[in-house]
């Protein structure tokens, strides 16, 4: 058994959408489904996902979520910038596979994209987390173009959402979560047997385990 | 006890595109009508020949420019909105990015094109897209560059990059638009656009 290591191409990759981040207004945009910043020094295009193996139910999912939008709020007040309005609510999650990621090296419509993977890469104790690394070829000059396309090729593979209220913003009167759009590859569906899904939660709880007692660095 | 209305102003508008010429003859901003109230509603009790010909015996008639104008207006205050925005902020832009974004708002004000809908990446840049059915365009905008994209739900269909010196000349960029819109070939008017930040701000 494997904790850490590659990322196959089938394994799922979730984009948990936070209000207002994701949002133009009250709406949902689908065009900020992912924040991509850019590294000058390794030409390369940087951004955060989940991996399915270390949230392996929609449950595991959400409580990533609201961690995220509960942290942000956090940071937020611990820099004195906190505002109602701006507060950060998790709204539920995409998902898309492996594949679709790596496939964005072979794209014809994105030549200037050298390499794209996606990395185990624990960040902020959250054992879930993966970073998303797209590197562009030399002389790519036209960064926020590039973005653009790579936002809208992986929109284009991404099922969902997973609509969910955090216990905190049960409250809400109008919880944005109600304007997530379903994406293009259609509403997300498991379809992991019930033993495969046993085996995802108990090898999760194992890894997870290792990694609490320090026997296991990812 | 509620307080019914006892007169109902009903606004028809007849927009022309700019191929189009107006009536010669004079019209009336709106037109009056007394109706009698029931119980069960407002209208139950008019004939439709009257509905009609109240709607469209007298209508204003406004240039579609008109409304492109009003529609452009709020684009550009939400653009200065976003260079006023905190550093952090994830809708704050740059000014370079802003003054871009201006320009291209007025070439695409000045050909009559539907407002945009607006997002960025950050502060480098702006986006513009269009839904044409299920189709989507994005103009992204940065200080030096502009390129356009074309995408169905599923795939980019395609793209095009336009760089610092076409920017000077915004008519190529306007042209993936156009075409994209499917609105008919008009006359550009390059050139006419002195200072866009007043057009769009």
């Amino acid at each position: 058994m494997r904790c850490g290591g590659y990322i196959p191409d089938g394994d799922s990759l979730f984009r948990q959408s936070v209000f207002p981040l994701a949002f133009k207004g009250p709406r949902y945009a689908h065009q900020k489904l992912l924040k991509l910043d850019y590294d000058e020094g390794s030409r390369s295009l940087l951004g955060s996902l989940t991996w399915g193996r270390y949230v392996p139910t929609t449950e595991f999912i959400h409580r990533y979520g609201c961690r995220l939008a509960f942290h942000m709020n956090e940071k937020s007040r611990a820099a004195g910038k906190f505002k109602e309005k701006d507060r950060r609510v998790y709204c539920g999650a995409y998902e898309l596979k492996g594949k679709a990621i790596r496939a964005l090296a072979t794209s014809d419509e994105l030549d200037e994209v050298l390499s794209a993977d996606v990395v185990h890469h624990v960040e902020e104790g959250e054992i879930a987390h993966t970073d998303l690394r797209i590197v562009l070829k030399p002389g790519s000059a036209n960064i926020e173009g590039t973005k653009t396309a790579i936002v809208v090729a992986l929109w284009g593979g991404c099922s969902g959402p997973l609509r969910h209220k955090c216990d905190c913003d049960r409250g809400m009167a109008e919880h944005p979560s109600s304007s997530l759009t379903t994406a293009p590859a259609g509403d997300y569906s498991d379809t992991r047997s019930y033993w495969l899904r046993l085996w995802c939660i108990v090898r999760f709880q194992i890894c997870n385990w290792l990694w609490q007692k320090n026997f296991w660095h990812p | 006890m509620l307080n019914y209305p006892v007169s109902i102003y009903r606004q028809a508008m007849v927009i022309l595109d700019s191929s189009s010429k107006p009536s010669e003859a004079s019209v009336a901003p709106y037109e009056t009508v007394h109706v009698q109230l029931s119980a069960t509603g407002f209208m139950g009790e008019m004939p439709t020949e009257t509905l009609i010909l109240a709607t469209f015996s007298s209508v204003p008639v406004i240039w579609e420019s008109e409304l492109r104008q009003q529609e452009y207006q709020e684009l550009g205050a939400a653009l200065g909105e976003m260079t006023k925005l905190e550093e952090g902020d994830e809708w704050k832009i740059d000014p370079p990015v802003y003054n871009a974004a201006c320009y291209v708002a007025a070439g695409l004000m000045v050909h009559s094109f539907p407002a945009p809908r607006i997002f960025n990446h950050g502060t480098k840049s702006v986006v513009f897209n269009w839904s044409y059915g299920a189709d989507n365009m994005y103009l992204t905008i940065s200080a030096d560059h502009i390129s356009a994209l074309i995408s169905s739900p599923e795939r980019i269909k395609r793209r095009v990059e336009y760089s610092l010196n076409e920017l000077t000349d915004p008519s190529t960029a306007l042209q993936s638009v156009r075409t994209f819109l499917k609105k008919p070939v008009q006359r550009l008017a390059s050139g006419a656009v002195t200072d866009p930040t007043e057009f769009v701000g």
